[in-house]
Order: C-alpha cells, then structure tokens, then sequence
C-alpha cells in the first residue's frame, strides 16, 4: 500500500474529484490480496525451483553415474590436472573419477539418528520440566535461554566440539564406553573427532528445536484435565504420562522431524568435528567419518576445477539425494502424524 | 476478621462424625479475598448443595475440600477444615492421598486422551490395583449410569462420547478409585437439559454410598437433588468483596421460607 501511494504524489496533492479518484483506483487494485497470495505460494514455488535446479545440475551425473552412486563406496574426482577423460553414455569426466555417495549417506544416516536419538528424551523431558514442574518465574529465564540457544550459528557449536567438547569426551566418557568392549561401541576413541561427538553436538542443537516445540505443545493441553488427573490423587508425574504424553504425542513426532531434518542437514558443525574422513564407514562410534553435507561443504572448492565439470554434477547429485532424504523424512513423520490420530486419538481437542 | 452482619451462619445442631467439619475458613488469592468467616458442617451420605451468585466463593469453597486450591499459585487457605476428624490442612496432611478420598467432577467434562476403559482404569492401575480391573471398570461405569451405553466400545476414545456421556465417564473415573466424598462444581452446566436430567438422577443414586457436595447455580436444580443448602454470597464494598456463607439448612426449609437477606438478595435481582 505504501509504496503504491508514495508512487502517485500527484493523487496524494491533487484536490477534490481527482484525489477521490484516485482513492479509488487504489482501492480497485488493493495490493493486498495479490501480496498474500504470492507469499502463499511463494514456499512451493521456492521449494520447486530447488528440486529444480538439483535436478537440472545433477543431471549428467545421474546419467554417468547410474545406480553406482548410490552402492559406490569411493567418492574421488580422479586427476584433475591432467586431460585423461573418461566417457559414460556421452558424459566426460576426469580419468580416475569415480562419485559413490553410500559413505556419506550411511554417515549422515547415523551422526543424524544418534543425535535424536538423545536429543528427543532430553528436549520433551526439557520442555515438560519448563512448562509444568518449574516455578513460573524461572520458566521465563530458562525459556529464553532455550530459545537463544536454538539460534546460536552452528559453527559455534562446531568450534565449542572441537575446542572443548571432543576433548572432553575423549578423556572421560570414551575410554569408559570403549572398556564395555561392546561391538561397535570399542576402538580408539582419538583426539575426540568423530561420530559419537558429532552427534552429541548435534544433539545439542536439536534440543532446543524440540523442546521449543514442546514446550508450546505442553502449553495447550487444558489445564481443566491435568486438574482432573491431580483431582483423582495422581501425583505430578503421573498426570503428565496420564494426560500431557498423550496428549501431545504427535506433536512430538512433529518435532522430532523437524530436529532430525535440522541434523541431517547440518553442515559446518559437522565438517568441523567428524574428523571428515571421506570413503570410510565409521566402524566405531569413534570413528571419524563424513556426512552428504559436510562432504559438499568440504569438497566444493577442488570440484571448481574439474574442467569436465562432472564432479559439480556429482555434488549437486549428492544434495539432491540430500533433499530427497529431508523431504521423505518429512512427509513420513506427516504420514506417521496421521496414522496416529486416524487410531489413536484427537489431539488438542478437548471437550 | 469482621464478621458478617446478623453473625456467621452456624447450624444449631450439632451431628455426630460428620464427613466434613468447616471452622472460620478464609481462602484468598494474592490479596483478594475470596472467602472468609465459613463455619459449615457436610453430613455423610447427603446431599450438599452450595448455591450462590457468581463470585461468591462456592466453587472456591469446593476446592478447599480436596486440596485443589494448592494448585493455584497465590492461594492462601486459613481456618480449619477436617475431613472424618483429620485437620486436612495440617503439616502432615497429604494432598494425594486426600484427594484419592474425596473425589471431584468438573464444570465441563475433562476425560483423559485415552480409551473409555482407561479413563477409568488408570487411577486405580497406578495405584497398584493389577486384578479385578475388568470388573471395578464395569461396575464403576454402570454406577455412572453408563455401562449400557458403552460396553461394547470400551477401547474406544473417550472423546468419541456425547458431552453428557463424557460428564459420566468423569464420574465412573471419580468412583472407580473408591472414594468416600464426591465433590461437584456445576457438573451439568455444560450439558443439555437431557444429560442434565441423567446426571441429576444419578446424584439421586449415588448417595447411597458417597457423600456429595455440589456446586450449582440453579436454584431449581440445588431444590430437586439436595437434602441440605448451603446459600453463598458476596459481601462489602467493591474494593473489598469477599464471599460469605449466609444460611445453612435442610433444603425443604430453606427453600420454604427464605430468609430474609436471600430474599433481599432474590428480589433485588442479585441471584435466583
């Protein structure tokens, strides 16, 4: 509105039967309704343009590639200062090259999964204690605590696990869990870089995802049934498994989905302390490794000068499997959302 | 504490064990004083019916019975109230296990989000209770004058039955941990003039075995279901209003010759 009437001076100075004219041309074309309707469809739009681009990118990698992206357990870009090439189905790449995602897939899978894996518990256990058990005047500080953590830039907590974190954990918990000499969960435990650290920072930065979203979640239960669960004799906790849990069940979900798309996609942090060992699966929770993000982050720059341009490709291939991965996740953390409240029951509905 | 005009309402008569025994109760709420001055005896297996204008106190007075103010950041409840001679306010007292004797049915029906069977089996399962639940759940739901309607849906949410449905469910619940007191605050407010009959006929069932003490504020209602009422109402100026208990008695005497500050109260439109 104000940019329309600050374009037309001339109605705004103009007197009587012009001015009322005028007025009511900008009525006729009230922006409005136009501005909300492409802020509307301004998200799909956006997110079909993404797929888009991956798309158009990745396309002759898709084709050079094949199947072989997915099961190949090497990603190199070969020898990027010769002039050696290889051709696949028309597609040139340097000689040597070969572009296999599955360690970066499996990396991303884990560090992702461990990370919620921690982080769900402890952000609703987080958010209930915020919104039910606390006093009403530390809830205040804490939650804006929480949400200040929610928005801190992720190299920080990148910087804070290779700085202080990973160390820590490599001189205290590791060596412990190391000595259980479980399957998996034994092996060096290093300078602290790695899987079991980078998911405990991760872990950190989906808490306070989660526990945001709980915490409204827990808000809107009705305050009329907790009372009717204390008005039987059930002490606090046990209303809060009574009625909140339920209650808010697929909001949790929700959340979860939401924390889980934040750590598979997270990139610097994760470059910072995995170690970023490209081609290796972690073969322990020690183990350095690397994710489909961090690995993009990590090799772009020597993929600039591939003159063939395929290791381009293979990236964009890589983060179109990543925002494949994000968009399943989300649409079945959806789909689960509904198949819980077609058998379970209605959330947020009270009376 | 001033007392109000005309004395406190005490009842001359004096029983032996009563379930509840009220002194010189105040409760407030920061610095608002929603009640003060209520002396009030509730006898075993009656009906109590607390009626009143908006503001006077007697969900507040309800809420005293079963500890549920403590909920309530601010609240401060003075005076004694005793429940089967034991001061329910003292140091040692424990609200979980008061309120596990006296149960409460609220103004709007509040069920768990859970099946019918576990809005009504989850108290007494934390309890400890593993055998005889299939039967403690029918025998509390036919108490509830619901058993017919819901036996063969039991699994079912408890949100997919009708409001007055719901409002019994709540009462199977309050039953089915065993206890001696049932406290209603306007149980059938919320319901249609249908569900509000069923409920009332119900009240007229459960006696029997439990004590009741009912908010209403329907007159008609407090004369059809209750054998004694208790008449609240709101005192002093506007800076200072508090709410006071006027008149208690056996309710055919109440309602037949009203005092005259309920008459006051009636005729100047304050109530009734």
């Amino acid at each position: 509105m104000t940019t329309l009437t600050q374009g037309r001076p001339a109605a705004g100075q103009a007197s009587g039967p012009r001015r009322r004219a005028a007025l009511r041309l900008l009525e006729r074309a009230d922006p409005v309704p136009v501005l909300l309707a492409l802020a509307a469809v301004l998200p799909t739009v956006a997110l079909l343009v993404l797929a888009a681009v991956m798309l158009t990118e990745a396309y002759p990698a898709i084709v050079f590639n094949g199947w072989s992206f997915l099961t190949g357990r090497t990603f190199t870009m070969g020898n990027l200062y010769g002039t050696a090439t290889q051709v696949r189905h028309g597609f040139a790449a340097p000689a040597g090259a070969r572009y296999g995602v599955l360690p970066f897939l499996v990396g991303t899978l884990l560090s992702s999964l461990l990370a919620l894996a921690v982080a769900l518990p402890v952000g609703v256990g987080a958010a209930v204690l915020l919104a039910e058990r606390l006093p009403a005047r530390v809830q205040a500080p804490l939650g804006v605590v929480l949400e200040l953590l929610a928005g801190i830039p992720s190299v920080i907590f990148g910087l804070w696990g290779v700085y202080t974190f990973g160390p820590l954990l490599s001189r205290t918990v590791d060596p412990w869990v190391a000595a259980a000499g479980l399957p998996w969960l034994s092996g060096p435990v290093g300078s602290g870089q790695g899987l079991l650290t980078a998911s405990l920072v991760l872990a950190v930065m989906v808490v306070p995802i989660i526990a945001s979203i709980t915490r409204e979640l827990v808000r809107s239960v009705p305050a009329l049934t907790k009372q009717g669960a204390l008005a039987l004799g059930l002490t606090g906790s046990e209303s809060v498994r009574v009625v909140t849990m339920p209650f808010i069940r697929n909001g949790i979900l929700a959340a979860g989905v939401l924390g889980l798309a934040r750590a598979l996609g997270e990139t610097i942090a994760v470059l910072i302390i995995s170690g970023n060992a490209l081609n290796t699966y972690p073969h322990s929770i020690f183990a350095p490794f690397a994710t489909m993000a961090s690995t993009i982050a990590a090799i772009l720059d020597g993929a600039l000068t591939d003159s063939t341009g395929m290791a381009l490709h293979s990236l964009a291939e890589v983060g179109l499997v990543l925002l494949g991965i994000t968009l399943v996740t989300n649409l079945g953390g959806r789909l689960l959302a509904q198949r819980f409240a077609a058998t379970g029951l209605p959330v947020g509905r009270g009376v | 504490m001033p007392e109000p005009p005309g004395g406190p309402a005490r009842e001359p008569d004096r029983v032996a064990n009563p379930a509840f025994e009220i002194a010189d109760l105040a409760v407030s709420y920061g610095p608002r004083v929603a009640l003060r001055g209520v002396h009030l005896t509730v006898r075993r297996h009656e009906v109590t019916a607390l009626i009143g204008p908006s503001g006077c106190g007697k969900t507040t007075f309800l809420r005293c019975l079963n500890r549920m103010n403590d909920l309530v950041p601010g609240a401060r409840v003075s005076g004694r109230v005793d429940f089967e001679g034991e001061p329910i306010y003292a140091p040692t007292a424990r609200p979980i296990e008061i309120r596990r004797r006296v149960g409460m049915v609220f103004q709007r029906p509040n069920p768990f989000p859970k099946s019918i069977y576990d809005n009504v089996a989850i108290a007494p399962r934390l309890a400890g209770l593993r055998r005889g639940l299939n039967e403690l759940v029918e025998e509390s739901l036919t108490r509830a004058a619901l058993w017919e309607e819901v036996k063969d849906k039991l699994r079912e949410s408890a949100f997919s039955l009708s409001g007055g449905q719901q409002q019994r469910l709540c009462i199977a619940r309050a039953i089915a941990v065993r206890p001696e007191v049932l406290l209603m605050d306007e149980p059938a407010s919320a319901l249609d003039p249908v569900a509000t009959y069923a409920i009332e006929e119900l009240i007229g069932q459960l006696k029997r075995d439990y004590t009741i003490v009912i908010v209403t504020h329907n007159m008609q209602q407090a004369a059809r279901i209750s054998d004694r009422t208790a008449f609240f109402t709101v005192e002093g100026t506007d800076t200072e209003r508090a709410g006071v208990l006027v008149e208690v008695g056996p309710t055919a005497k109440i309602f037949a010759n009203p005092s005259e500050r309920r008459k006051e109260d009636s005729i100047s439109g304050r109530f009734g």
